[in-house]
């Protein structure tokens, strides 16, 4: 990837939305199930509808709501879950570092309207995309609203629903996100030089996860496996 | 019901420490100046974070998933299709799940 004129201005177009919404169908129904499945845990955690829907309509971040959820006691441990969800969420650091490059110098006011909507999905969607395409931010916003709306309504689905809603996993369902980080992964790795990110980045998370805290695998891996690039570029200068 | 003080505060914040993530790198970022050495540092970064959630994910599942994951990156290298490939793990964890589950 590297060598690419980077420097390219970058668009938002109600075609890019359009298109960003149509390439995020599976990730939309993973988002549903998702919401569902958080909405029930949230019911059984002891929050009342109004919270679980604003949580999931503000913070709009799955994996820090469930890992919040696990500490949501009474008396609130409120500086706890701030420092939870920033450990589950410091990855989108990296993910919207990534993002400078191809979003710059696009409209201020669009581009941190679009980083609300991150996502790892729609990320790693739109960075695929833009290896052939050039670079839309509607995109990303599109696949980002994708999301956002099964996941909001899927909390208000799960919440309502409880316990009485049967088991994804059984249909594999739960299997959306790794099989899509698996097919986009094949879809990126194009050259020997992209696997030196990849071996160093899943050993530095596992690593993490053994050693350290589980919740700051993303991070170390994504830190130690980028750095990779960094060397892997002054060895080709 | 109305939900004590507190737990929207608690919301609060996680929203905004949430938002500062997602903002937070692009922002920074607009404070360097771009060169081939932070381009190979950019460019290397969903590698390895792809690499990172896969393995994390693998890390908590069993053969199953395992077989899942080989049988999506393996028919999306194969036919060259994003979507196919993922169809194909999760048809590939279903079906195991359905035989041996």
């Amino acid at each position: 990837m590297e060598g690419q004129p980077l420097a390219r201005p970058a668009a938002f177009t109600w075609r890019g939305v359009r298109s960003g919404l149509a390439a995020s169908l599976a990730l939309a129904a993973n988002s549903a199930v998702y919401g569902i499945i958080f909405g029930a845990l949230a019911a059984q955690a002891g929050l009342d509808l109004a919270v679980s829907a604003a949580m999931s309509a503000f913070v709009y971040a799955g994996g820090a709501q469930v890992a919040c959820l696990q500490i949501w006691v009474h008396p609130l441990p409120v500086l706890a879950v701030w420092a939870t969800t920033f450990a589950v969420n410091a990855r989108y650091i990296l993910q919207s570092a990534s993002l400078r490059p191809w979003l710059a110098p696009g409209g201020a006011a669009k581009t941190y309207g679009t980083l609300f909507t991150l996502s790892d999905g729609g990320w790693a969607l739109a960075l695929r995309r833009w290896q052939s395409e050039p670079a839309d931010g509607g995109f990303l916003f599109g696949a980002g609203i994708a999301q956002y709306l099964p996941w909001v309504g899927g909390t208000f689905a799960g919440h309502v629903l409880g316990n009485s809603i049967g088991s994804p996993a059984a249909y594999g369902l739960d299997f959306i996100f790794p099989a899509f980080f698996a097919a986009m992964a094949a879809g990126l790795w194009k050259k020997r030089s992209d696997l030196g990110p990849i071996v160093v980045g899943a050993g530095a998370a596992l690593a993490a996860e053994h050693w350290i805290a589980g919740h700051w695998s993303l991070v170390i891996g994504g830190l130690a496996g980028s750095l990779v690039g960094v060397f892997a570029h002054e060895r080709a200068v | 019901m109305n939900a004590p003080f507190e737990i929207w505060i608690a919301i609060a914040g996680m929203a905004a420490v949430t938002y500062l993530c997602r903002a937070g790198g692009f922002w920074a970022m607009g404070f360097v100046k771009l060169t081939p050495r932070w381009q190979g540092w950019l460019a290397a970064m969903p590698s390895a974070l792809f690499a990172a959630i896969l393995a994390r994910t693998l890390a908590h599942s069993g053969p199953i998933e395992v077989a899942g994951v080989v049988a999506a990156f393996g028919v999306a290298r194969i036919l060259g299709d994003d979507f196919a490939g993922m169809l194909a793990g999760i048809g590939a964890v279903a079906a195991l799940r359905g035989a041996w589950g």
